[in-house]
């Protein structure tokens, strides 16, 4: 139990540690370097603790029930192979703080950098301690998006940005690919827990579908580890600054896909495929990196291009598979990350103290940073692969695996050949390193003068290169047995014990680490000074640039493609889209309803009245009427809608609808004003436009007018075949049954508003807090046609002072509505759970108020006596639904749950109190908001445009007033 | 049978006459509306309806609907303030709307402005 919780703790530390640095200013440097790096140091206590049952070969799960009803549980687990990681990674991180503690400068600020380096840990670990191979993707992912927060921290620059964005793409990719594979491997398997599918590696290779798991797995494998092809996002993330370098592109993140690598290969291995794919691309990369890694003349650019070169070494281990190759591969991706994270480290120093990472500048530094200088001198042996370090070691296991004979395929058999020859490399780049900055003459015009780093900016490499030393000198006893618990945890607890030593006498693989040393040495020798005078690149491949091609694809597939695309099939015209959409919805009714509608049987009717006939032929007549207008005569048109929607609204009342009836009446009011506004913007149509009556304008109408008859004819068939079916019975007669016994209302529909259907009701009113601020956005960003930019003809005419004489009596009234319609508001409101009313209409109808008293005054009168703020309103509005919800929580009942009973107040009486009441008050307060947010917005644009015209002539508008 | 049968004689007697007085002025008004010459006329008709016309109506439905409910009701007076309040304002602004457009337009059988307003000359804004 205790052990389960520590490992829980564990998995969480770095994301208490991300909040707590959040929560700092912007300055405080130390007091997050020291409150992130105490939390990690006890992560390592943990560790310590639980080391002993894991040595002992125990796997630790722990879990947390997430969802149980769904069966999501968040699994933890832990065994010999994820300690070692966890350590590594926790580690590195400590002295990675450190570091970054006197790297960034005192203008960059903390806790963004602090917490997302926290966060990465925290989500890296996850990815390491998962126990479920979804959750694992989830981390997975989390790395990457992560890693490109922290490439883009400096993100003033195009370089970071650019890094940023390419490092997130590609490493997204293809963990959508591995998404994908985890997807069929659970599916293969049977079960999404890590163990089982460890344990089903014949289920899985002998499955029809095991190609296409390698192949996802692998490409999201190899784009997180940058192997070639997709290798070009690691030399651009190098735009990050240094300690994110030193932790993610070194020591972590890009072993994220190597670790994978080891950790399937029971599953996914084994087979030929999996030898080819992956032995192939390792060794690859393992060369190209190498070789390219020789010509960058920058700093980091060379180290990025050697951690590819040694990923893809780590990569072909793992393809390689046997139990040796397996113990290799994770000895080295420990000593690689101890040894490039150093080294990187060693950069920052070189690039922080002066001022620049290119090594053609660089020369004779050890003159003035001799510690520094030795630190690098030590690290980049250990890269080179130099007896006594630790890189030799796991290099020389590496040497002996490649040329052990495996299968007897042409790349089993070319293995050696390449692996000796990328030595050779290897040693090349590492002795041009160490050679061009550290030795030579004195460097002339640097932009600072060298000297040594802070003490404490040195610590973490000296602690770095002290391990190399240690590991690299004392192996059998340092990680001898925690790396063979490590390949126990992977390969099977009957793994022989496997004894790792300096010495194995004169073989084969020594012979190879010779031949490399003395060919890189001669390498640099012959040439060295054509190397530094040359491109930044192997001789006829510079011109050929993995970044360039991609960022030509990526602006083929999301600019150019998505442009001729929309050019060919978008249009900007609003009537276009308009008969698109309304050809959709007849295209899709049609099909939908063909063949399946039919008239009712025994269809229901009612006798005609004669008065709701004539009332209908009027309101009918208005409708025809306002589309017969709208093309010339918009205002016409819009006072024939309002016509229509007085009847709708008195039909409602006719067929005992009464709430609909005041909400449509209300809506009307209100839909017809803002109209009204909007329509001073439109510009003015005038007859005598000759295209008009030209015949392509006549035919485009016949075929509006058709496709509009085809539309209505069409929704009143629909209409009349579903009222004239018999009733059936419904989810409504359960409403109407229950609406006063469970929702504590006499007013159904206020019921099922507030409470039955209260869900709907929140996401309804958010949408439309969403769409008022919308509105707001923009007309804030509106800019009138020129043409209606000057004050409409009727408004020109008069004189201010004239208008306000002819408003004098109006407005008087109108002021005086405005209380009357605040306590009707009321009223509507307090009714509304038992009488036709609410939240919604009362809302409306206070908007109705505020909207009278901008038409009677104008908007600096009326602002200079009411504020509202409106975004409050919605704002306050939202939480207190949201909060009415909530609590229903805290009395153990699921969200928006109500409470319905009568209250008795004194002189009053019993008074209904339903906490239904509550978040129909919340429903109230956003109406009113969103609605007088979009009159303000636009009685504000009216105004913006009275102070640009004063602002251009002054004159007349004085003259004026 | 509706509820309206239990009325009494005398008290049905008023209430019809109100009624028919109500329905016949509101209907004088619209044919009003829809005969009558000038817009200005016109404007004059609807209030018939308006004022006694809906008067008249509310009047009966009082009459009645207190009889029907054994209690004094007395809603409609709010309807009807409400509707003496704000048809002369409907009205009001209508008929200025339509004097200003004469104006503008330059139509000489409509009353000049008062003479301390100085009328300033319609003229285009040069933007």
């Amino acid at each position: 139990m205790i052990q389960e919780n520590l490992l829980l703790t564990l998995a969480l530390l770095p994301f208490v540690a991300a909040l707590a640095t959040t929560t700092l200013s912007a300055q405080a440097h130390g007091a997050a370097a020291w409150v992130s790096g105490l939390l990690l140091a006890a992560g390592l206590a943990i560790l310590g603790i639980l080391h002993g049952p894991i040595a002992a070969g125990q796997v630790l799960h722990s879990t947390i029930r997430w969802v149980p009803s769904l069966g999501l549980n968040l699994t933890f687990r832990i065994d010999a192979f994820v300690w070692l990681f966890v350590t590594l990674v926790l580690g590195i991180a400590i002295l990675v703080l450190i570091y970054a503690r006197y790297y960034l400068s005192k203008n960059d600020p903390v806790p963004r950098f602090y917490a997302f380096l926290m966060l990465f840990t925290g989500a890296m670990m996850g990815m390491l301690l998962s126990g479920n191979i979804l959750m694992l993707v989830v981390f997975w992912e989390l790395t990457s998006i992560l890693s490109f927060l922290l490439i883009g921290y400096w993100h003033q620059g195009q370089a970071a940005r650019d890094g940023a964005r390419m490092a997130l793409i590609v490493t997204g990719l293809g963990g959508l690919c591995l998404l994908v594979a985890m997807l069929l491997l659970g599916k293969i398997v049977g079960s999404y827990d890590l163990d089982r599918v460890l344990d089903s590696g014949d289920l899985v290779r002998n499955h029809p579908l095991y190609p296409a798991v390698l192949t996802l797995f692998l490409l999201g494998c190899f784009t997180k580890s940058a192997q070639m092809p997709f290798h070009f996002w690691l030399p651009g993330a190098m735009a990050a600054p240094t300690p994110v370098s030193a932790f993610l592109h070194s020591a972590t993140m890009v072993k994220a896909g190597v670790f994978l690598l080891v950790r399937f290969s029971p599953v996914l291995g084994q087979t030929e495929m999996w030898f080819f794919a992956v032995t192939g691309t390792g060794m690859a990369t393992l060369l190209l990196g190498a070789l390219i890694a020789l010509f960058r003349h920058d700093l980091k650019g060379l180290l990025a291009y050697s951690t590819i070169s040694h990923l893809g070494l780590i990569t072909a281990l793992a393809g390689i598979g046997s139990s040796g190759a397996i113990l290799a591969a994770i000895f080295h991706i420990v000593n690689h990350a101890i040894f490039k994270a150093s080294l990187f480290m060693a950069a920052g120093i070189i690039d922080h103290e002066t001022g620049t990472r290119d090594m053609r500048r660089l020369s004779g530094l050890m003159r003035f940073m001799p510690v520094t200088g030795s630190l690098a001198i030590v690290a980049s042996a250990s890269m080179a692969g130099v007896p006594l370090l630790n890189g030799f070691l796991s290099k020389e296991m590496f040497f002996a695996e490649a040329a052990d004979w495996h299968n007897g395929t042409w790349l089993d058999n070319s293995l050696p050949w390449i692996a000796t020859l990328a030595g050779v490399f290897a040693v090349a780049y590492s002795l041009r390193f160490i050679a061009t900055v550290f030795f030579g003459p004195p460097p002339v015009d640097l932009p600072h003068q060298p000297h040594e780093p802070p003490a404490w900016m040195r610590r973490p490499v000296e602690a770095l290169v002290l391990l190399c030393l240690i590991v690299g000198m004392l192996p059998g006893l340092t990680l001898g047995p925690t790396l063979n618990q490590a390949a126990q945890a992977i390969l099977g607890p009957d793994l022989p014990y496997k004894n790792i030593a300096i010495w194995h006498g004169v073989n084969l693989p020594l012979i190879m680490s010779l031949v490399a040393l003395a060919g890189g040495v001669a390498l640099y020798a012959l040439f060295g000074t054509r190397i530094a005078a040359g491109p930044e690149g192997p001789p006829l491949m510079h011109h050929f640039r993995a970044q360039k091609l991609f960022e030509r694809l990526i602006l083929l597939l999301t600019w150019k493609w998505p442009r001729s695309l929309y050019q060919f099939i978008g249009t900007e015209r609003l009537q276009p889209q308009l008969r698109l959409v309304v050809l959709v919805a007849l295209t899709v009714a049609t099909v939908t309803l063909w063949g399946v509608l039919h008239p009712a049987a025994e269809a229901l009717s009612t006798p005609l009245n004669p008065a709701f006939a004539a009332m209908w032929l009027v309101g009918g007549s208005c409708a025809v009427g306002a589309a017969w207008m709208a093309k010339y005569h918009r205002f016409a048109a819009l006072v024939l809608l309002g016509g229509a929607g007085a009847v709708t609204c008195l039909t409602f009342a006719w067929l005992s609808a009464p709430d609909l009836a005041v909400t449509q009446l209300l809506v009307e009011i209100v839909t017809t004003a803002l109209l009204l506004l909007g329509l001073r913007w439109l510009p003015k149509r005038r007859e005598e436009i000759a295209e008009d009556k030209l015949r392509p304008a006549r035919v485009r109408r016949a075929r509006d007018l058709l496709l509009a008859l085809i539309a209505g004819v069409g929704l009143a068939t629909l209409a009349f075949v579903m009222m004239t079916y018999p009733l059936v019975p419904s989810v409504g007669d359960w409403f109407l049954r229950n609406a006063y016994k469970e929702g504590g209302g006499t007013n159904v529909v206020n019921v099922i508003l507030v409470d039955f259907r209260a869900f709907d009701t929140f996401g309804e009113i958010t949408v439309l807090a969403v769409v008022a601020v919308t509105v707001y956005a923009l007309l804030r960003r509106f800019r009138p046609d020129p043409e209606s930019l000057a004050l409409p003809e009727p408004q020109d005419a008069v004189a201010q002072k004239s208008l306000a004489e002819t408003l004098l009596v109006p407005a008087v009234i109108m002021r005086w509505m405005f209380p009357v319609l605040l306590v009707l508001a009321a009223y509507l409101f307090f009714r509304g759970h038992d009488l036709p009313g609410g939240g919604f209409s009362a809302g409306v109808t206070l908007s109705i108020a505020f909207l009278l008293q901008y038409l009677a005054h104008d908007v600096r009168w009326v602002e200079a006596r009411l504020t509202v703020l409106p975004i409050r309103w919605i704002g306050i509005g939202l939480l207190i639904s949201g909060l009415t919800g909530v609590g229903a929580f805290v009395l153990g009942y699921p969200f928006l749950t109500a409470h319905a009973q009568y209250v008795e107040l004194p002189l009053v009486g019993q008074v209904p109190a339903a906490t239904a009441l509550l978040f129909d008050t919340g429903v109230f307060a956003l109406v009113v908001g969103a609605t007088v947010l979009m009159l303000i917005a636009i009685a504000h644009q009216s105004l913006r445009m009275a102070r640009l015209r004063e602002r251009d002539a002054p004159q007349p508008e004085k003259e004026a007033a | 049978m509706t509820p309206l049968d239990t009325l009494p004689v005398w008290l049905m007697l008023p209430v019809g006459l109100l009624l028919v007085l109500g329905s016949t002025l509101t209907l004088l008004g619209a044919f009003g509306l829809l005969n009558l010459r000038s817009f200005y006329d016109r404007i004059h008709a609807p209030t018939l309806g308006t004022s006694w016309g809906t008067a008249a109506i509310l009047l009966a439905s009082i009459l009645s609907y207190s009889w029907l409910q054994d209690r004094l009701i007395l809603h409609e007076l709010v309807a009807g303030i409400f509707v003496m309040l704000t048809t002369p304002v409907t009205l009001m602004l209508l008929g200025q709307a339509a004097l200003h457009r004469d104006r503008a337009e330059g139509d000489s059988t409509v009353p000049t402005p008062r003479a301390p307003v100085t009328e300033k000359p319609v003229t285009q804004k040069p933007n």
